[in-house]
């Protein structure tokens, strides 16, 4: 059971909302962590930002970074 | 954490230990840098960061470390927090249902499709469709675990008894109730749901989860409503 709440798509500041939609309509679902981060908007909006830069196309192949998040999750044993 | 934010099934079979896989020098200095990076409070020692220094540049080494760092933050925030694994939006996964029974040949690759977009979307351990069909109630599709038995008379087990009382039954502990009448021996609490159609009965749709409790009121609402969706095409056939 989390101990933090997470918003929904209504309860989220309207500045925040195309981000949920965008993620409803890729993913058919917002991770759970960004609606818990969202108690804080300006801090989703540049988390999401940067994490956007970290794995999106970049000098290495996305591929790669995959795997790596996958490992550092795994050594973390983060079931999330 | 990474498969949901769009890893690929690829990527995750990196799980174990990356000397074991056919991974590439490059994607071997990686791992090891980020392993280092991860344990011991990120100190690297100079080999393992000499070996990186071979294969990538320094506008690489900082886009990889930054990977690092990133999914350390993630994994300590959701650790800290018991962040719930993500699950498909039940509004999504109905929507996705009414799509299939509109293009759905007939009921069987309806229901195919719906424990297809159920099963790995809201993780169920267990899920299937069962259609009344005579005096039983038929499996039409499942995924998980091959079932013990694929067809209930009414009143039989859990799913019958949901096919004649018509009443939606949420088990938190299948324990407790014996014999638990499960589709599956390895199930711990189970949510079924029958599939009404006018007065009668038309099927059961019922999940199993291999945890005690793994069903909450979304689960319960989510299920009901695709009930409704697949009330027509279970009745029609």
């Amino acid at each position: 059971m989390a101990r933090l709440t997470r918003l929904s798509q209504d309860q989220v500041e309207p500045s925040l909302r195309h981000h949920f939609e965008k993620f409803l309509a890729e993913r058919g679902n917002i991770p759970n962590m960004f609606r818990t981060v969202a108690h804080r908007p300006e801090i989703l909006e540049t988390l999401l930002a940067h994490f956007r830069a970290v794995m999106g196309p970049g000098t290495v192949p996305e591929r790669l970074k995959e795997m790596i998040a996958v490992r550092v999750s795994t050594l973390n044993s983060c079931d999330y | 954490l990474a498969k949901q934010f769009g890893a690929s099934d690829e990527a995750m079979r990196g799980l174990g230990d990356p000397d074991r896989f056919p991974f590439s020098p490059e994607e071997r200095a990686a791992f090891r840098f980020a392993d280092a990076m991860t344990r011991e409070g990120g100190r690297v020692p100079d080999e393992i960061f000499e070996e990186l220094r071979r294969h990538f540049d320094e506008p690489q080494i900082v886009e990889i470390a930054t990977v690092i760092g990133t999914f350390n933050y993630f994994n300590r925030f959701n650790n800290a927090f018991d962040t719930d694994i993500t699950l498909l939006d039940p509004d999504v996964a109905v929507r996705r249902v009414e799509r299939a029974a509109a293009e759905a040949a007939d009921a069987k690759a309806l229901c195919e499709r719906v424990v297809e977009i159920l099963a790995p979307g809201r993780r169920y351990f267990w899920v299937g469709v069962f259609q009344r069909i005579g005096d039983r109630l038929a499996l039409l599709a499942f995924r998980g675990p091959a079932p013990a038995s694929s067809a209930f008379r009414p009143g039989e087990g859990n799913v019958g008894a949901a096919g004649k009382t018509g009443a939606t039954r949420v088990m938190d502990d299948l324990s407790a109730s014996s014999p638990s009448g499960a589709c599956l021996a390895a199930a711990r609490s189970a949510l079924i749901v029958p599939v009404r159609s006018g007065e009668s009965i038309v099927g059961v749709i019922d999940v199993e989860g291999d945890k005690v409790g793994a069903f909450d009121e979304e689960d319960r609402a989510l299920v009901e409503r695709i009930a409704g969706v697949l009330a027509p095409a279970l009745s029609l056939s």
